[in-house]
C-alpha cells in the first residue's frame, strides 16, 4: 500500500453480487426487450416451428431477468433502510449536511476536479442520489412490466394460483392511469424508461472511470474487491 | 385529474379482473329459479311489437336445431351452465318485450349497421330485429315533431323499464353546440341526460359511445367524450369495439331480460363475459408469434402462410375483446383471420394509440410537448447522443485540465 493512503471498505460482498447480477440482467433485459418490441432478427421459414420458438425464448429470458430484478429490488429496498454497513436512505434525506456534500461533489465534477472538498471515504450524497434514481427507474420498469405481464393472465388465473394476478392488479393497475389511461401508454412508458436507464448507465460508467482517473483513489476497484484507497489527510475530513 | 384520482381509488377498492366461470351450484340454482320466475312473469306481458321470433327464424330458413345450437353457444358465452340453455332460448323469443330506446350521437352509425346487416341475417341479428325498438333516431319513419312526440311517449310509457342504447360520442366543446337534435336544437349532451334519467340501464355501444372513439381522437376538435363521462348514477354497460359485435349486444340484452341484472363488469365497465379475454391469447396465429414467424410485408410468403401479424402492427397483445373467440357474422371470420392486424378497437384512445400498422416501437409518437413526431427509439437515441456529447466534452476538458495541472506542478 502506498504511503499516506488508507484502504476503506465500500461495498459488502452482497452489494457487489447484486451489482453484477443487475449489470448482466440489464444487458439481457435490453437485448430481449428490444426484440419483443420489434423482432429484429428473422427466423428461417424452412425450420419447423417447434425448433424455433424465438419470441417465446426472448420473452422467457425477459421474464426470468424480471424475476431476478424483482428479488434484488426487494433486497435493495431492505438494505436502504436496514443495512448494517451503510444505510443509503440517510444520504438522500435533504438535510443541510447532505446538501453541502451533494453540492461539493457536483462542483468537483464541473470544475474538472479542481475543487475537491469532501470526504470520499464513504458513498457521498451525490452518489447515493444518483443510485436512488436508478432504483426508481428500475422500480418503474418492474411496475409497468408486471402490469403488461398480468394482461396475459386475463382470466385471473395462473399456474401458481389466483392470488398472483390479484396482487399484480392491485399493485400495478394504477400505472395505467398515470401513464395516460390505455394499455399502450404503459407499454410506451416501459420502452421510454429503458432509454432513460441506458443513459443512466452510460453516465454511471463514465463517472466511475473518471473518478478513478482523476481522484486517484482506485474507485473502480470498489465494485470488484469492495474497497478503495483514500489519502489519510482527506479521510480525516468531516 | 379528479377523475383520475377517483378512478385510482376505485381500482384499489375493486375486485381483480378475474373472470369467475364457476360460481357454485347453489348460486346457479338460485339464479335459475329467479330467471324462470322472471320469464314467466314476462310471458304474461303483451309484446311491445307484433314481430314473432319463431316466424322470423322460419322465414330466414333457420331451423329449430340451429336455433338450439345458437342458444347453447350463447349460454356458454354468458358463462352460464348448460342447464340455462332452454331459458336463454325462451328469453330470445321474448326479446320483443324488452323496450329499447336508441340514441344516435356523434358517430358513423356503424353499430346500427352491424345490427341491421340484413343480407341473410343470422340469429344474433334476428334477435336484435325483434327487440322492441321504441325509438331509433336513424331507423324510424317518423321525423321532426312527430319523432319527438314518439320519444316522449315511449319514455313515459316505459318509465324506469326501457334500456337506453347510446351510439356515438358526446361533443362537449362550445357548450355542446357541435351536435344538436330536434327542432328545439337540444344538444346531444342534454338529450342524453334527459333520456338517461328514466332508463333502467344505459348501454353504450361502440367505441365512440364508450371512450369517445374516433371523434375524440387527437386533436379532438369537438371535445368529444364517452357516455360514462356524462351519465353518472345509472347502471351503465360499455360495449366497445368498432363496431360493437352484435353477439355482445345480444348477450347484454339477453342477460338483462333473463336475469334483470347487469352482467359482471370490468374496471372499464365492459361485461367480463365479452371483454375478459385478450385477443392475443385466443388467436389462431399465436403459435407463429411464439416461434418468431412474422409477416414482414403485405402479401409476402409469411402472409401466405398465415404468420403472426405482430410486425404489421397487430395490437392483439394489448387488446381485450372476444372477437378472437366469437368472431363476426356468426363466427364466419374476424379481422386477424382475414390477415389484418388487430387495431385495438375496444380499448380507450384506440385511434391515436393503437391503430397504426406497425409495432408500437416503430410508431411515430407526438412528443409530450406536441412537437415533432418521433419513434421511441429515435427519441431514446437522441437522448443518448446528447449524453454522449456531454460526456465527450467533459472528458476532453478533464484531460486538458489534468495535463495543465501536471505541467503546473512541474514548474513549481
Ligand atoms: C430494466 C430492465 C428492462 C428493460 C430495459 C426492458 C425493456 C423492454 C422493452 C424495450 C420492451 C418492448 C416494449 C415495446 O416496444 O413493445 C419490453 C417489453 C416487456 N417487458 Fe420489459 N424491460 C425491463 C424490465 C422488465 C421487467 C422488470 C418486467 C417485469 C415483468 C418486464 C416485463 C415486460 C413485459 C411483460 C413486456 C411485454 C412483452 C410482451 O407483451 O410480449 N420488463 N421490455
Ligand atoms: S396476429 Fe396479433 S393477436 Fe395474433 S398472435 Fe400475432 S400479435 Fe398476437
Ligand atoms: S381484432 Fe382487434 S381491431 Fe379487430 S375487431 Fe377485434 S378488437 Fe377490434
Amino acid at each position: 500500500m502506498n504511503e499516506g493512503y488508507k484502504q476503506v471498505k465500500r461495498m459488502t460482498p452482497a452489494m457487489r453480487i447484486i451489482h453484477w447480477v443487475n449489470a448482466i440482467c440489464m444487458i439481457g433485459a435490453i437485448a430481449t426487450g428490444l426484440y419483443i418490441g420489434h423482432p429484429y432478427y428473422q427466423t428461417f421459414m424452412a425450420d419447423g416451428a417447434v425448433d424455433k420458438y424465438v419470441m417465446a425464448w426472448n420473452r422467457y429470458g425477459h421474464f426470468i431477468i424480471a424475476i431476478l430484478f424483482d428479488v434484488t429490488s426487494v433486497l435493495i429496498v431492505y438494505l436502504y433502510f436496514f443495512s448494517r454497513f451503510e444505510k443509503p436512505y440517510k444520504k438522500v434525506i435533504p438535510n443541510a449536511k447532505n446538501w453541502t456534500e451533494f453540492k461539493d461533489v457536483v462542483v468537483n465534477l464541473v470544475t474538472l476536479n479542481r475543487k475537491n472538498e469532501f470526504n470520499s471515504t464513504h458513498s457521498d450524497s451525490f452518489n447515493t442520489v444518483y443510485f436512488t434514481i436508478f432504483h426508481l427507474l428500475l422500480l418503474w420498469m418492474l411496475l409497468t412490466g408486471l402490469q403488461m405481464y398480468v394482461w396475459g393472465l386475463g382470466s385471473g388465473l395462473s399456474s401458481i394460483g389466483s392470488w398472483w394476478p390479484w396482487i399484480l392488479h392491485l399493485s400495478t393497475d394504477w400505472t395505467l392511469y398515470v401513464t395516460g389511461g390505455s394499455k399502450m401508454d404503459v407499454r410506451l412508458s416501459h420502452h421510454y424508461t429503458m432509454w432513460f436507464v441506458i443513459c443512466w448507465i452510460v453516465f454511471h460508467i463514465y463517472y466511475q472511470v473518471w473518478r478513478t482517473i482523476f481522484w486517484k483513489e482506485a474507485d473502480i476497484a470498489i465494485v470488484i474487491g469492495g474497497s478503495k484507497f483514500v489519502k489519510e489527510e482527506k479521510a480525516n475530513r468531516k | 385529474m379528479s377523475d383520475r384520482v377517483e378512478a385510482v381509488k376505485k381500482l384499489f377498492t375493486s375486485k381483480s379482473s378475474r373472470v369467475e366461470t364457476n360460481k357454485g351450484d347453489t348460486y346457479y340454482q338460485d339464479l335459475f329459479e329467479k330467471c324462470e320466475a322472471r320469464l314467466n312473469e314476462m310471458r304474461s306481458h303483451t309484446p311491445a311489437n307484433k314481430l314473432d321470433f319463431t316466424d322470423l327464424l322460419e322465414e330466414n330458413g333457420i331451423d329449430r336445431r340451429e336455433f338450439m345450437k345458437w342458444a347453447s353457444a350463447t349460454t356458454a358465452m354468458l358463462m352460464l351452465p348448460p342447464m340455462f340453455t332452454p331459458l336463454v332460448a325462451d328469453a330470445a323469443v321474448m326479446m320483443n318485450r324488452a323496450p329499447v330506446i336508441w340514441l344516435e350521437l356523434q358517430d358513423c352509425a356503424g353499430n346500427s349497421e352491424a345490427l341491421l346487416r340484413a343480407d341473410g341475417p343470422k340469429i344474433d341479428e334476428i334477435v336484435l330485429d325483434i327487440i322492441s325498438l321504441e325509438y331509433h333516431e336513424t331507423l324510424q319513419a317518423a321525423s321532426g315533431f312527430q319523432a319527438e312526440k314518439q320519444l316522449d311517449e315511449a319514455m313515459e310509457h316505459f318509465k324506469g323499464k326501457y334500456l337506453l342504447f347510446v351510439e356515438g360520442a358526446i361533443p362537449m366543446g362550445m357548450n355542446g353546440q357541435y351536435g344538436t337534435i330536434g327542432a328545439a336544437g337540444e344538444t346531444f349532451h342534454d338529450h342524453l341526460v334527459r333520456c338517461a334519467e328514466n332508463a333502467a340501464a344505459v348501454i353504450a355501444v361502440g367505441s365512440c359511445a364508450t371512450f369517445g372513439g374516433i371523434p375524440a381522437a387527437s386533436p379532438n376538435p369537438t371535445g368529444a367524450v364517452g357516455v360514462m363521462d356524462v351519465v353518472k348514477n345509472k347502471p351503465l354497460i360499455n360495449i366497445p369495439a368498432c363496431p360493437a359485435n352484435p353477439a355482445n349486444m345480444v348477450g347484454v340484452i339477453l342477460h338483462y331480460v333473463l336475469t334483470g341484472q347487469v352482467p359482471e363488469l370490468d374496471s372499464l365497465l365492459r361485461p367480463k363475459f365479452a371483454f375478459g379475454y385478450r385477443i392475443h391469447d385466443n388467436c389462431e396465429r399465436r403459435a407463429h408469434f411464439d416461434a418468431g414467424e412474422y409477416v414482414e410485408e403485405w402479401g409476402d410468403k409469411g402472409a401466405q402462410n398465415n404468420f403472426c401479424l405482430y410486425k404489421m402492427g397487430c395490437k392483439g397483445p394489448m387488446t381485450f375483446n372476444n372477437c378472437s373467440i366469437v368472431r363476426y357474422n356468426e363466427a364466419v371470420n374476424w379481422p386477424i383471420g382475414v390477415g389484418r392486424g388487430c387495431i385495438g378497437c375496444s380499448e380507450p384512445d384506440f385511434w391515436d394509440k393503437y391503430a397504426y400498422e406497425r409495432p408500437m416501437a416503430d410508431a411515430k409518437i407526438k412528443a409530450p410537448t406536441g412537437g415533432v413526431e418521433k419513434t421511441v427509439d429515435e427519441f431514446g437515441l437522441g437522448m443518448l447522443t446528447a449524453v454522449g456529447i456531454g460526456i465527450g466534452i467533459h472528458a476532453a476538458a478533464s484531460a486538458i485540465a489534468g495535463k495543465r495541472e501536471k505541467s503546473g506542478e512541474s514548474h513549481e
